[in-house]
């Protein structure tokens, strides 16, 4: 027990203390925390029914979302493909791939949402944010994947081409070629998804696409039209995913 | 009649290594022979193949191949490569295509580079390539994926993809290790009569001295880089040839009929 009986009761305490902190914090008072129950009932009472009547800002939304999400991924593999040879272990010495991939995991670990609240403020209101935002956060994931799918090839069969009288064209072409363009369309196929789910918000702040109506229709007390936006959003998800599945399945 | 493949004083090191993994070595084999290379593990043997196969450089000495000089410095020109097919060890197949595709692999060098840029075999090809996978047994896998086949389909796919190259000379590294005996007599038998078919010669490195005796009309033993025994099947007898795995003791070296 003793010795780490004491590190527990230190981990506890911290614990405690932090959870108090936020509560003393956080303006709880306990009055507010009572009618905020009611006042999300009601709030949930006013989304009721959903009003169908924004079909054309629903549509036009989605539209716009999946066009952020198509250049935006596109923008991220165009990226993606010098920086992961330079990212990639067996390809260039670890001078270079240590830095790029030191930089690659900066970008990731900066929130899409971040990303795009600078680019609304560097290029104005509208898609182009988005696009630019996407592009830029995915190629963080992206370089590092096609890096592992350049640096998972086998060399074994280069030199079986080799021995075959296959030039270095053919090589790439029919040895290292069927290795990674299938881990390369999976992954990107994946990060898609990921981007189409994550531009879906993108609006919120500007940078285009449906997350602009729900902020609209929220902001203007017209939670009906907000709760259409809604589930349209949720129906949109779960597409996504299904046909992810079904994609993924083709590419394993 | 030119040898299949003249080798006269050759040394390698391999880049980096202080000791010669090929020490002075000099080899002549006759056309239309099946020779194994026995010895054991770290002899050199996949070196010696690697480099008869020109995929190795800055080697010394002379060696011909089908009455082609190789060069030490350069790779040999593409058009002569197919002559020679080499069996990998760990079969060096592309995982992910099917069966036909990575025996067509072996066509590359003998297509137009348009048809192999294409993926485009012409029927010739395709023949050539069908054939090759009658002979070994796997005319119905031809649409399999190589990563769903077993370790033993698989070394016949390898096998099958050297044959649709239609080289003259056949390389072979341990194309029987990891099978049991009556699988390895079935590769051998399949090997040796398709090469024979083809008029090939075939060298097969190998570590089972009994099976070497059935397969080879000739015997070459390799230890350090060196020959330390090369004669006819028939002229070596079975202990001699048991006795290549047990030369740690040098008492037994003056035995044996050595060579350089
Ligand atoms: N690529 C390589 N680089 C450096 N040394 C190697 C390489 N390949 C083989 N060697 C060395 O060369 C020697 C012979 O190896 P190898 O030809 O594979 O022998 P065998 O096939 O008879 O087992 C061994 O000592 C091995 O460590
Ligand atoms: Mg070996």
């Amino acid at each position: 027990m003793g010795r780490r009986g004491y590190g527990g009761y230190a981990a506890g305490a911290l614990v405690a203390g932090a959870v108090l902190w936020s509560l003393v914090t956080s303006d709880m008072d306990p009055s507010r925390l009572l009618s905020a129950g009611p006042r999300i009932a009601d709030f949930l009472g006013r989304m009721l029914p959903p009003d169908p009547s924004v079909m054309k800002e629903i549509i036009q939304g989605s539209a716009e979302t999946l066009r952020i999400a198509i250049l935006g991924t596109l923008g991220a593999v165009i990226l993606s493909l010098p920086l992961a040879i330079l990212a990639s272990e067996t390809m260039v010495p670890a001078a270079v791939h240590r830095p790029v991939r030191m930089v690659l995991a900066l970008i990731r670990a900066i929130p899409l949402i971040l990303v795009a609240m600078l680019m609304v403020g560097a290029v104005g209101l509208g898609p182009l944010p988005g696009i630019i935002a996407i592009a830029f956060h995915a190629t963080g994931m992206l370089a590092k994947f096609y890096a592992e799918a350049v640096d998972g090839v086998s060399r074994a069969p280069i030199a079986a081409l080799e021995s075959a009288g296959a030039g270095p064209l053919l090589r790439l072409r029919h040895a290292i070629w069927p290795q990674v363009a299938p881990v390369i369309a999976r992954d990107t196929i994946f990060r898609f998804e990921l981007n189409l789910r994550e531009s879906l918000i993108l609006g919120i702040v500007g940078a285009g696409g449906i997350g602009f109506y729900i902020q609209t229709y929220v902001r203007s007390f017209q939670y009906d039209k907000a709760a259409s936006v809604t589930i349209a959003v949720i129906v949109m998800v779960i597409a996504i995913e299904t046909l992810n599945v079904a994609l993924r399945r083709r590419f394993s | 009649m030119i040898p299949a493949v003249q080798i006269d004083d050759l040394a390698f090191s391999h880049p980096g290594d202080t000791t010669p993994t090929i020490d002075g070595l000099s080899l002549t084999i006759p056309t239309g022979e099946s020779v194994a290379i026995l010895g054991p593990s770290g002899a050199g043997k996949t070196t010696l193949l690697t480099l008869l196969d020109g995929r190795l450089r800055r080697w010394q000495g002379r060696v011909s191949i089908l009455g082609l000089a190789l060069d030490p410095d350069a790779p040999p020109p593409l058009s002569r490569r197919a002559d020679s097919g080499f069996i990998f060890q760990e079969f060096a197949l592309v995982e992910r295509s099917t069966v036909l595709r990575n025996v067509l692999n072996g066509r590359l060098g003998r297509m137009g580079v348009l048809r192999a840029l294409l993926g485009r075999p012409s029927a010739h090809d395709l023949s050539v390539a069908r054939a090759a996978m009658t002979d070994c047994g796997i005319a119905d896998l031809a649409n399999r994926r190589v990563d769903s086949l077993s370790g033993g389909q698989r070394q016949r796919v390898a096998i099958a993809r050297c044959l649709a190259q239609e080289p003259r000379l056949i390389l072979a590294d341990e194309p029987i290790s990891n099978l049991d005996p009556a699988r390895a007599t079935e590769i051998l038998t399949l090997l040796t009569h398709a090469a024979r078919k083809r008029g090939a010669t075939t060298i097969f490195t190998s570590h089972q001295p009994d099976l070497a005796r059935r397969f080879a009309d000739r015997i070459v033993g390799l230890r350090n880089g060196r020959i330390v025994v090369a004669a006819a099947t028939a002229d070596l007898t079975e202990d001699a040839t048991a006795a290549l795995y047990e030369l740690n003791d040098a008492a037994r070296a003056p035995q044996l009929q050595v060579i350089s």
